[in-house]
C-alpha cells in the first residue's frame, strides 16, 4: 500500500496478477500505487539459465520509465525461488549503480506458512531487521505514534488521520496505509505503537517494543464503542485525556443518531463473516453491540492460534467457528445457521448470492471506510441495504412458474 | 472462584487484547502491570505513569477499571483489602486462561 514504491514481482507474469486492481488501497498522490503492475516477467527461458539478468533489467527499466520514483520492493516467487534466483546481489548492484534509490527485499516464495500468511512474518521482520532506524524526519509533536495493521482500505487510514490530526498526534509512520517508503524507515521514533491488525502486523510492533523499547497497544477501529475506547487509551498513555473525550463528543454527536437508525431495523439480524483473520474477532461484538446483529458463524482464511482465541473469547456460544473453510463447509454452516446476510470475500460472495443470501465485501468494503465512527455508520447501511435489498426475493421467483400461469389463464 | 472474580474474568477475556499478545513473557508482562494499575486505581492510589510500559498499563487498566465500576455496581464498595483479593483472584485466572492452559503453541516458538 505504499503510495511511492516500486512494487517488483520478480516471476512470470501471472504471479503479478493480485497486486493490480483487486484491492482498494486508494493513496493522497493519485493512487500511484494501483495504477501499475510490475514483473520481470520471467520466461521459460530465464527459469533454465537463471533470472537474475533478467531481474535486473526490469529494476533499471522500472526506475528509467518513472524517474520520480527512488523506492522499490522486490518479491521472490514459487519458480524463481525454486531455481535459486538471488535477488539480493542483484538488488545491491542495482543500488550501487543507482546510489539515489532504495530497494527492501522479501523473500518468501507464495507467501507461504498458514494459508499464506507467513509472507506477513518475513515482510515484517527483513523490515525492521533492513530498513528501520536508518533515517530520521521532523518530530512537530510530543505525541507520537506508529499506526500498524491499517491498510487504508477505501480511505479507513484517511478517516482515522482526521482524529489523530484533532488529538495533535503525530503518526511517525502508517504501517502501512497511504504510507510514504521513507517515514516506515523512520518507525523507532514512536513512542507508542497503536496496533489494529494483530495478525499481519503483530510481528513489527513486537519488534519495535524488544529492539527499541517502544510499547505496543493493541486496539480495534471498527465500531462506536472500540473506537472511543481506544482513543481513550491513547490519550491516556500521553495524558491528553481531555483531547479525546472532546473527540468523542463530537464524532458521537454526529454519527450516534445515523448509527441508531440503522441498529434499530438491524437487531436480530442474523450475521456470518467468513474473512482473512482478525475481522472475525474485531467485529463480532461491535456488530453485535453496536447494532444489535447477531454473529452466528464465523470462519478465518489465514487465522492463527492466537486469532481464534480471540475469537472464542469475544464470540457468543452457539456460534460455529471454522477454521479455513471450504465451500462444502459453508453449504453446511449455511443450512445450519440460515444467515440473513454474509460479509465474506468477492469468491466467495459469489457463491452465496447463487443461493440468494446477500453479502457484504468484509474485504475491501462495498461502500467504505468502515473504520471509526463514520465508517461503523457506513457499514450498518451497507449490512442494511444488503438484507433488505428487494432484488433479492424478485431474483428467487422462478418467472417461468409465473409465465406458465399466464399462458394458461389466456388459452382458458 | 468467587461469583466477582468470575464476572472480570467475563469481562476481561470479551474486551481485553492484551491479554492475548503473541508471546509467553508478553502475556505475563501485560498481566503483571495492568493488575498492578488496576488494583492501585481500586484501592484509591496513584498508579506508576512514569515509564513507557507503566504508561501504557495506566491506559489499559483505566478502561477496564472504568468499565468494572459501570457494570458491576457492587464494586463501588469494596475495601482497599478486598480490591486487592479481588484483582489476585483476577489475575490467577487470567494466568491460568492466556498462559498456562493456552493451546497457543505459538506463545513459545522461537521464531515468535
Amino acid at each position: 500500500m505504499l503510495k511511492d514504491t516500486i512494487q517488483m514481482i520478480h516471476g512470470p507474469i501471472g504471479c503479478a496478477y493480485d497486486t493490480w486492481h483487486t484491492k482498494r488501497y486508494p493513496t493522497d498522490n493519485g493512487h500511484f500505487n494501483m495504477k501499475y503492475v510490475w514483473s520481470s516477467d520471467m520466461k521459460e527461458s530465464n527459469i533454465v539459465y537463471g533470472g537474475d539478468k533478467r531481474l535486473e533489467k526490469s529494476i533499471n527499466e522500472a526506475f528509467d520509465e518513472m524517474p520520480h520514483i527512488k523506492r522499490m520492493i522486490v518479491y521472490t516467487t514459487c519458480p524463481t525461488a525454486l531455481i535459486g534466483d538471488d535477488i539480493k546481489a542483484v538488488v545491491k548492484r542495482v543500488m550501487i549503480e543507482r546510489p539515489d534509490v532504495d530497494i527492501f527485499t522479501v523473500e518468501c516464495p507464495g507467501f507461504a506458512g498458514v494459508s499464506q500468511s507467513k509472507g506477513h512474518h518475513v515482510l515484517n521482520i527483513g523490515w525492521i531487521n533492513e530498513k528501520v532506524g536508518k533515517l530520521e524526519k521532523e518530530i512537530t509533536s510530543e505525541y507520537t505514534i506508529n499506526f500498524i495493521g491499517d491498510y487504508n482500505i477505501q480511505g479507513d487510514t484517511q478517516l482515522l488521520q482526521k482524529y489523530w490530526d484533532k488529538l495533535g498526534i503525530q503518526v511517525i509512520s502508517h504501517f502501512t496505509g497511504n504510507a510514504a517508503y521513507d517515514d516506515l524507515r523512520c518507525m523507532q521514533q514512536a513512542k507508542l505503537n497503536v496496533v489494529n491488525c494483530a495478525r499481519s502486523a503483530g510481528y513489527i510492533a513486537n519488534e519495535l517494543k524488544k529492539q527499541y523499547g517502544i510499547p505496543r497497544l493493541d486496539v480495534d477501529t471498527w465500531g462506536f464503542n472500540y473506537m472511543a475506547e481506544g482513543i481513550r487509551k491513547i490519550c491516556a498513555f500521553f495524558g491528553i485525556e481531555e483531547r479525546g473525550e472532546a473527540l468523542i463528543a463530537e464524532e458521537s454527536a454526529k454519527w450516534k443518531p445515523k448509527l441508531d437508525w440503522y441498529k434499530e431495523r438491524l437487531k436480530g439480524t442474523k450475521m456470518a463473516i467468513w474473512t482473512g483473520g482478525p475481522r472475525l474477532w474485531h467485529w463480532t461484538k461491535s456488530v453485535e453491540d453496536d447494532l444489535g446483529v447477531q454473529v452466528v458463524a464465523m470462519s478465518s482464511k489465514f487465522g492463527h492460534q492466537e486469532d481464534f482465541e480471540k475469537v472464542i473469547a469475544r464470540g457468543q456460544s452457539g456460534t460455529y467457528y471454522i477454521d479455513d473453510g471450504n465451500e462444502l463447509e459453508f453449504f453446511e454452516i449455511i443450512d445450519l445457521v440460515k444467515p440473513d446476510v454474509i460479509y465474506t470475500g468477492p469468491r466467495v460472495g459469489e457463491l452465496v448470492k447463487k443461493l440468494h443470501i446477500p453479502y457484504v465485501n468484509g474485504h475491501g468494503y462495498h461502500n467504505g471506510p468502515y473504520m471509526g465512527f463514520e465508517g461503523f455508520v457506513n457499514l450498518a447501511r451497507d449490512m442494511y441495504n444488503a438484507v433488505h435489498n428487494p432484488l433479492l426475493k424478485l431474483a428467487a421467483t422462478d418467472i417461468r412458474d409465473t409465465q406458465a400461469e399466464g399462458q394458461q389463464e389466456v388459452a382458458a | 472462584m468467587s461469583e466477582q472474580v468470575k464476572q472480570l474474568v467475563g469481562y476481561v477475556q470479551e474486551r481485553c487484547l492484551w491479554q492475548f499478545f503473541s508471546r509467553t513473557w508478553d502475556r505475563q508482562e501485560n498481566i503483571d502491570g495492568i493488575m498492578a494499575a488496576a488494583e492501585a486505581l481500586l484501592s484509591g492510589e496513584k498508579p506508576r505513569r512514569e515509564t513507557p510500559m507503566e504508561k501504557l498499563f495506566y491506559a489499559d487498566a483505566v478502561e477496564m477499571v472504568k468499565d468494572f465500576r459501570e457494570r458491576f455496581p457492587w464494586i463501588a464498595s469494596i475495601t482497599p483489602q478486598e480490591a486487592r483479593d479481588l484483582i489476585a483472584g483476577l489475575k490467577a485466572e487470567m494466568i491460568d486462561i492466556a498462559i498456562t492452559r493456552s493451546l497457543n503453541q505459538e506463545l513459545s516458538h522461537s521464531l515468535y
